[in-house]
């Protein structure tokens, strides 16, 4: 789901700008990129474009067409257009693109947004400046090249005269767009590689930030639903008598699945004067559920199925060199097996939107990902045209993938229909937690050989979860050669490996969650080269730096170089082999995902049943930073995640449904069990910028497993650590 | 029944169900919608308001309860954005997604006029039932803190 650097070179090549327009007075620029060339992490397509306004007095908006979920993204990519631009950050005003292909790609996930929009979103901004520029030479009627913009205005080299931006978007206007705008060198950056204050803390602060969940209208009502708990199910019957009886209430409508990847699960709603009546409501509704064909799903016995089916021999879809010969000369031996649990994305704002069905058009306030992925769902859905549904991308309370799902807006859209009014559905906490798209379940089984020179040699590796392609299509009943690509490609460069896949039909919906398959890959792969290096009896760092070093494809250099890069500045930040009293340990994790690198060293403190993570020592090459407070955020909070899931949280189903409910049965982390200490650098600037959202989270778990072996010679190869 | 409240400084008169819970009265009634809905059952602080300058989770609190008692919320908390606390998330840049800050605000601002000389372990404690998905949690620790200092000198 990663776009290579070929494609990244094909998308720069074919790129090509807009012709602009005068629209309201001001300049507008936008870029335009062919569909389709960047390739998808979803079946959307893409098209992208990014716009720069400028009106009269020089008040300069900049667009941001991905999509604000709390990661910084309406902050970084627009200061990197204002840096292009030469314009005055004071002087811009950041707006949040609605659903529409000139933005270009929209659906915001994947660590992609810098990694895509970096280099077309600077061309935006130096189209327009060279514009400007431009303008002003036509204006004082002298060369262009004399000419040059600083800070909002355009001066020139051969007399005093200065012209403001809003004085020269007339002219402006009526000039060529630049086919090729030449960008800044790094050393002219003025914005980019700052820690620029995010544009929206301050309304973040004041509670002025208006969420999906805040959006208001006249005349607007509130909804309310129960779901269908378990994947293909229906509710059987429904009494609505005492729930239509209560004042206040204005309908109770039936939902049924809506079998789009996207969809509604299905379930029954209750429209009111506010969230309150429709909660109190539903409670009052006597709904008898159909199960269905996954009515008997209980993940305990799931996860024990899937252990067998790794510790056995399963579908290879990956090999090379003679793993049978390198298991048969090795000197050390060892095999390991490794689970995880479902996870609930769980954001503070849970699904929330509000949506206004109207004869000839339908506008929605989503929080969302992806706001084209609704279009497409609400149309189908209202058998209109993906064009004719106006989606407004709210600032998301969290999303964490699960926003990449639309399927909240699709049962507002089926509230607002049938009650022919503005409906706002909020789902409640109980529902957000049992109608998920869960990051999967899984089991992996590693065997691996270590030759007399303390070389590792051969690896087998079997996995098995359910994957994300069975949403898509039903019939994938196990992972893909391509969801088995980061054991097959690892950057250790194994020469003897067999990678297999292992039978996971999946019973529940399953979904992208911060880092994906990542989470459970690094788990496994780092915690298992830990337990290698102590059978081998070799120093964890130095055995992780040996494997990396033995790698002689030339096709990895970059990742080798990369990966040690990070383990190297990890292992100093944490004072690596520090003496450390007994109950304390550290433990070592490096992984490669999203095309950015990680290393984590996590120092903790073991005392009977209580563990406590002193310090979390985080090395990143991310290529270069845009904003650098913004990134160091980004790592703070994959760490605390990743500390979670590691040690908390689990979605378990019992009878096909949802056994959790709440925070109290879903802990996500807290504060007192946040780290006294995270340290995060960033490392390797000189390569191009690539994801950052994610990557921060693969590592953590593993750090954290591999500290508490080394604090208590105890080893866990299960998540969560302390199950609930 | 009516009921009266003076929510940040103005005088709420209101004749809905007396059971209803303060944050949809805030939220759906009055449309003050910096109060945040996040659990429902009062354990995660999304919510928090201070009900006669006590923090409490407008979730579980209803308005029947706070009859003629005085509702600050974070909208209300100060004039233009200049209380200690709200001046040290900006200097901390402490806000991801935002969605549980407003809740985090307030819990901290009752909390340092009970004890403006907190140690780590009593932010901690005083904060261990706000939760922030986006796990802001570092620099929350170190805003509170910061804002302390700040009313210490003031």
């Amino acid at each position: 789901m990663s776009a290579s650097r070929k494609e990244m070179n094909t998308f720069s090549r074919r790129e090509f700008l807009k012709a602009s327009g005068l629209s309201a007075g001001g300049l507008m620029i936008g870029i335009s990129l062919p569909l389709g060339v960047l390739g998808s992490m979803d079946s959307a397509g893409f098209e992208p474009n990014a716009f720069v306004h400028i009106d009269k007095n020089g008040v300069t908006t900049i667009y941001c067409g991905r999509c604000e979920m709390g990661q910084g993204i309406s902050t970084a990519l627009p200061a990197a257009v204002a840096d292009e631009l030469e314009a005055d950050w004071a002087r811009v005003k950041v707006l949040q693109g609605d659903a529409d292909k000139k933005y270009g790609p929209q659906a915001t996930g994947g660590s992609r947004s810098i990694n895509l929009m970096f280099e077309p979103m600077r061309k935006a901004g130096a189209a327009g400046k060279e514009m400007l520029i431009a303008a002003a030479a036509q204006t004082w009627k002298i060369p262009a090249e004399k000419c040059y913009a600083k800070s909002h205005a355009v001066f020139n080299h051969l007399d005093d005269r200065s012209l403001q931006y809003g004085d020269l978007v007339a002219v402006a206007s009526s000039l060529p767009v630049p086919e090729e705008p030449v960008l800044k060198t790094r050393d002219q950056f003025r914005y980019i590689g700052k820690p620029l204050q995010r544009h929206d803390q301050r309304d973040m602060a004041v509670g002025e930030r208006i969420y999906g969940a805040d959006k208001k209208l006249p005349g607007m009502k509130y909804a309310a639903i129960r779901h269908v708990p378990v994947l293909g199910g229906s509710v059987k019957s429904v009494d609505k008598t005492a729930a239509l009886a209560m004042k206040g209430v204005v309908d109770v409508v039936e939902i049924p699945r809506f079998d789009k990847p996207f969809g509604s699960i299905g379930g029954v709603a209750v429209v009111a004067d506010n969230t309150w009546i429709a909660e109190q409501a539903l409670a009052k509704l006597k709904i008898e559920f159909e199960a269905g064909k996954n009515g008997s799903y209980d993940t305990v016995e799931y996860k024990k199925q899937l252990v067998r089916n790794v510790e056995a021999p399963a579908k290879s879809e990956f090999e090379k060199g003679s793993l049978d010969q390198a298991f048969e000369d090795a000197a050390v031996k060892h095999k390991a097996t490794y689970t995880g649990g479902h996870l609930s994305h769980s954001p503070m704002e849970p699904m929330a939107s509000l949506v206004w069905v109207q004869k000839d058009k339908c506008e929605i306030w989503a929080s969302t990902q992806d706001p084209v992925s609704i279009q497409t769902t609400i149309g189908a859905y209202l058998d209109r045209k993906p064009e004719d549904i106006t989606v407004h991308v709210m600032m998301a309370g969290g999303a964490f993938g699960r926003k990449f799902k639309c399927d909240y807006v699709q049962e507002a859209a089926a509230c607002s229909k049938a009650v022919g009014a503005p409906v706002q559905m909020t789902w409640s906490r109980e529902e957000d937690t049992r109608t998920g798209f869960y990051h999967s379940c899984s089991a992996q089984h590693i065997e691996a050989s270590v030759d007399e020179k303390g070389k590792l040699t051969g690896w087998l590796h079997r996995a098995a979860f359910p994957p994300i392609a069975s949403l898509f299509n039903p019939a994938v009943v196990q992972p893909s050669a391509g969801d088995l690509d980061a054991v097959s490609k690892h950057p250790y460069g194994i020469e003897n490996m067999r990678v297999e896949s292992g039978m996971a039909p999946v019973h529940t919906r399953i979904g992208w969650y911060r880092s994906v398959y990542a989470i459970f890959y690094g788990f496994a792969i780092n915690v298992f080269t830990d337990e290698l290096a102590h059978k081998a009896g070799v120093d964890s760092l130095q055995f992780f730096r040996n494997i990396y070093a033995n790698n002689k494809n030339p096709d990895q250099a970059e990742q080798v170089k990369r990966s040690l890069g990070v383990l190297n500045k990890a292992a100093e930040m944490a004072e690596w082999g520090k003496k450390l009293p007994a109950n304390q340990g550290m433990g070592i994790s490096v992984h490669h995902s999203f095309e950015s690198y990680v290393s984590m060293i996590a120092h903790v403190e073991v005392d009977g049943d209580d563990i406590t993570v002193h310090r979390v020592d985080c090395a990143v090459d991310c290529g270069l930073v845009l904003n650098p407070d913004i990134a160091t955020a980004q790592m703070e909070g994959a760490i605390i995640m990743g500390l979670g899931l590691a040690m908390n949280t689990e979605i378990r189903f019992k009878n096909g449904a949802v056994v959790n409910s709440n925070f109290h049965d879903y802990p996500v982390l807290s504060i007192s069990e946040t780290p006294t200490e995270i340290n995060v650098s960033f490392v390797g600037q000189d390569y191009r910028p690539t994801g950052l959202g994610e990557p921060g989270v693969p590592t953590t778990a593993p750090a954290l497993a591999n500290a508490l072996f080394a604090a208590t010679g105890k080893r866990y190869r299960s998540l969560p650590i302390k199950p609930a | 029944m009516s009921f009266s409240i003076t929510i940040n400084g103005q005088v709420h008169k209101t004749d809905v169900d007396g059971d209803m819970p303060l944050l949809w009265f805030l939220r759906d009634t009055l449309e003050l919608t910096g109060t945040k809905y996040s659990c429902g059952m009062g354990i995660c602080g999304s919510c928090t308001i201070h009900l006669d300058d006590e923090a409490v989770r407008s979730c579980i609190t209803t308005v029947s309860e706070a009859d003629g008692k005085k509702v600050t919320t974070i909208e209300g908390l100060s004039k233009d954005g200049s209380h200690p606390l709200q001046i040290a998330w900006l200097k901390n840049n402490v806000s991801q997604c935002g969605y549980c800050q407003p809740g985090q605000i307030m819990t901290a601002a009752e909390f340092l006029v009970q004890n403006p000389e907190p140690s780590t372990e009593e932010i901690n404690d005083a904060l261990e039932d706000n939760i922030c998905r986006c796990g802001t949690y570092i620099r929350i620790r170190k805003a509170v803190a910061d804002a302390a200092e700040q009313m210490k000198e003031a």
